[in-house]
């Protein structure tokens, strides 16, 4: 799904996105419903970490009191304590991973911002809501770039379209939308429109 | 109609040779035609000794597409002969280019066949083209035949370049000898005229080596003149290496005025230094001191033609020829051609350019001797041609051989291959008007164009009592992972390539395509500059049909 955001006359920001669209009432529903689902999924796996911590506190207050005091007569006591941590771990990875799921965003998005006179920024948005900090992010100047075409490659089993820049100077492309890869007509879009913002719109392209 | 057509081969530019240069020559004439073509082969690496090639390019800006599919097993320059692991990305790539007709190149390919294989699956057309001559006895040539066989028993059509070819490949391949055409090699004339008026002032020596000048095609040769013999092929066991090497003393010790260029290297480049070495020096040497017999090494493609036109004769002493192009190269050039008579050399060239022996060394000497005679005027008395001296005008070769020979005119044989298979009416411009010809193929064309699996299972079938189980469960498994891969791969998540803009002329414009596009691309017509490899940006750059670049279009 592309999204097209001109704020001014001079700015594009092209938004591919894996999410479904939510423009019918049935659709917004469930985008809703899965996002309540997943608030209480997240407060379940917190009460159920907080619970855990509570109870590993009380299992080693006990062990503790009972070794101190009759240290003779609870021989399997370490063994259940072992055994205890060991279920504790897994109980523990169950968690994480259900607090993990419920802040994934089960889709990909990713945003060519086109600035004329500035240049073109590419961005890759994290696929979890917490961990903002690592989504790739780039910005390319106007005087660098040397040309932006689509062309198709070898992905796996498949030959697919992708919207590239050339960048001055570096040896490697630069692939817009790069886990997306969006089909040719959202390609040939953006593409269109982003060298009639980057360029002049008089001018066109065919020489 | 105009066709998609897929040209799969192992072979392919950048890897010079024969099929390479077919399959790059009919395609772009195709192309001029109005068709769309691509080639599937595999990538080339740096190893190969060859430009590394991978991925997708397009050749001259014509949009010749070329897919280089990434290969995972590597032995040389061939993949490794597997059965099913490229049917993923053919299959793709038929969709994305709407492919109609597969046509494959040359028996060993093994991704030839793998297509031709894949295609039946799928259910498109597919053409052959076979460009060698194969024995019968070697374990070698049984497996090739049975391979051959497989994969040709659902082909539509085949195509051989000789005769000799087409009977060959039929025993072979046990086929229906009505489903099989014979489509000959061209040679780009152009590229290989005869020494021109004012040219032999500019031509610059190769490798530094003093070659003997170019001679005037035009001026008749007197009894006693210099001659200069051209041998140009690699030096192999089966291009007559061993021939050669026990005629040349005897040529050399009979005729004082032959010189002798040879040019191409192999492994018997050896036997024949040796030969040259152990020659008493009066033979070997002109009065003047210099050698007679010049050894150049291996010549590139674009060199053939500087070399030929320094000799009056091209001598070919091959044991085996499906085709032979060099000899139609040099009769092009202008040269006269003695040859040994095997595979599909008889059929290649008219009685007056060549002189054809047996494949001994005393019919090679024989051979050489009366195109001597007929060159120089010097009737041998011996000689059972005594009557047809001084007729020989090489320098009408060259528009004999253009006539006869050009790839515009293979490609329209071609494509009546192609309306053949796909049971279409002929272009207007492209009717054979002899009845003999009417309905020629039509009915064994239709013994294979069901693709039901059970005729299809019941063609394979019959190849063998063994064999035919066993290419059956290869069909059947083919079949299988061809509904693995609709699921899986499903054909509406495959975008369509655009078509390349069309260009030509308002006389070739056979389908009236032109007709059809508006102002705006007619307007678009660039210069049509061949054999040329864009830069993947360049093309790009043009690359969008419209190219409309209005802000109104980049909102909606």
């Amino acid at each position: 799904m592309l999204s097209i955001n001109r704020p001014t006359p001079t700015t594009v920001l092209y938004t591919v996105s894996t999410r479904s669209p939510t423009d019918t009432w049935p659709s917004r529903f469930s985008s809703y419903l899965l996002i309540f689902v997943r608030i209480l999924a997240g407060l379940f796996a917190i009460s159920l970490a907080w619970s855990e911590y509570v109870l590993q506190l009380g299992i080693r207050a006990i062990g503790r009191s009972l070794a101190t005091t009759e240290p003779g007569r609870f021989i399997p006591t370490p063994i259940l304590l072992h055994f205890q941590a060991q279920h504790a771990l897994l109980r523990l990875a169950i968690i994480v991973a259900i607090f993990y799921f419920s802040t994934q965003k089960f889709y990909q998005e990713e945003s060519l911002l086109v600035l004329r006179g500035l240049g073109v920024q590419t961005t890759t948005q994290s696929s979890n809501y917490l961990s903002r900090g690592s989504s790739a992010m780039r910005f390319i100047p106007t005087s660098s770039i040397q040309d932006i075409f689509i062309h198709e490659a070898f992905k796996g089993f498949e030959v697919r379209f992708y919207l590239a820049i050339v960048v001055e100077g570096e040896a490697e492309l630069r692939v817009v939308f790069p886990n997306i890869l969006p089909r040719r007509e959202m390609l040939e879009t953006v593409w269109r429109g982003t060298r009639a913002c980057l360029y002049e719109p008089t001018k066109s392209p065919q020489g | 109609m105009p066709y998609n057509i897929a040209m799969i081969s192992d072979f392919f530019y950048p890897q010079p040779g024969g099929v390479e240069s077919h399959i790059y020559q009919l395609g772009t004439k195709l192309i001029d035609r109005g068709h769309r073509v691509i080639v599937i082969t595999h990538a080339y690496t740096l190893s190969d000794g060859h430009p590394p090639r991978s991925g997708i390019r397009y050749l001259a800006n014509r949009g010749f597409k070329v897919y280089h599919l990434p290969h995972w097993v590597v032995f040389r320059s061939t993949t490794f002969p597997t059965v099913f692991s490229s049917f993923p990305l053919l299959r793709y790539i038929f969709i994305r280019e709407r492919i109609q007709i597969v046509h494959a190149h040359g028996s060993l390919s093994n991704l030839g066949h793998e297509g031709l294989l894949h295609g039946a699956t799928m259910g498109l057309r597919s053409v052959f083209t076979d460009h060698s001559l194969f024995g019968f006895s070697d374990a070698g040539s049984i497996l090739t035949n049975k391979l051959l066989k497989f994969s040709l028993s659902d082909v539509g059509h085949v195509i051989c370049v000789s005769h000799t070819c087409k009977e060959n490949t039929t025993l072979r391949a046990s086929l229906n000898p009505l489903s099989v055409s014979v489509i000959p090699n061209a040679v780009v004339a152009s590229n290989f005229r005869p020494l021109q008026p004012g040219e032999a002032s500019e031509i610059t020596t190769i490798k530094n080596d003093t070659l003997p000048p170019p001679p005037d095609p035009s001026r008749p040769l007197n009894p006693g003149d210099p001659i200069t013999i051209v041998v140009i092929s690699r030096l192999f066991y089966n291009k007559g290496t061993d021939l050669l090497i026990s005629a040349l003393p005897l040529l050399l010790n009979r005729h004082e005025n032959l010189r002798f260029i040879i040019a191409g290297s192999g492994p018997k480049a050896i036997d024949l230094e040796q030969m040259l070495d152990s020659l008493p020096q009066n033979l070997v040497l002109t009065p003047t001191g210099q050698s007679r017999v010049r050894l150049m090494g291996s010549i590139r493609h674009e060199e053939v033609r500087r070399v030929m036109i320094r000799g009056h004769l091209l001598l070919s002493t091959s044991l085996t020829e499906a085709f032979g192009t060099v000899l139609v190269e040099a009769a092009s050039c202008g040269l006269m051609v003695v040859a040994t008579r095997v595979g599909g050399v008889p059929e290649v060239l008219p009685s007056n350019m060549t002189v054809l022996v047996l494949p001994e060394v005393e019919d090679v000497v024989r051979g050489v001797t009366e195109a001597v005679g007929m060159l120089t005027g010097s009737s041998d008395p011996t000689s059972a041609n005594a009557g047809r001296m001084r007729k020989v005008r090489r320098d009408r070769f060259h528009e004999q051989v253009k006539i006869m020979y050009s790839w515009a005119d293979i490609a329209r044989r071609t494509e009546r291959v192609y309306d053949l298979v796909t049971n279409n009416p002929s272009a207007p411009d492209n009717t054979v008007d002899d009845e003999e010809w009417d309905g020629y193929g039509v009915e064994a064309a239709a013994q294979v164009q069901s693709f039901a699996l059970i005729d299809r299972l019941k063609r394979y079938f019959g190849c063998g009592i063994w064999a035919g189980k066993l290419f059956v469960i290869v069909v059947v498994v083919d079949y299988l992972i061809y509904c693995w891969l609709e699921l899986w791969y499903p054909r509406d998540k495959i975008d369509i390539c655009k078509e390349w803009p069309r260009v030509m002329n308002v006389e070739e414009d056979v389908w009236g395509i032109n007709a059809k596009l508006d102002e705006h691309e007619s307007g678009n017509q660039h210069a049509v500059n061949d054999h040329l490899e864009r830069e993947v940006t360049v093309t790009q750059r043009r690359w969008d049909r419209k190219g409309s670049l209005a802000p109104a279009d980049a909102a909606g």
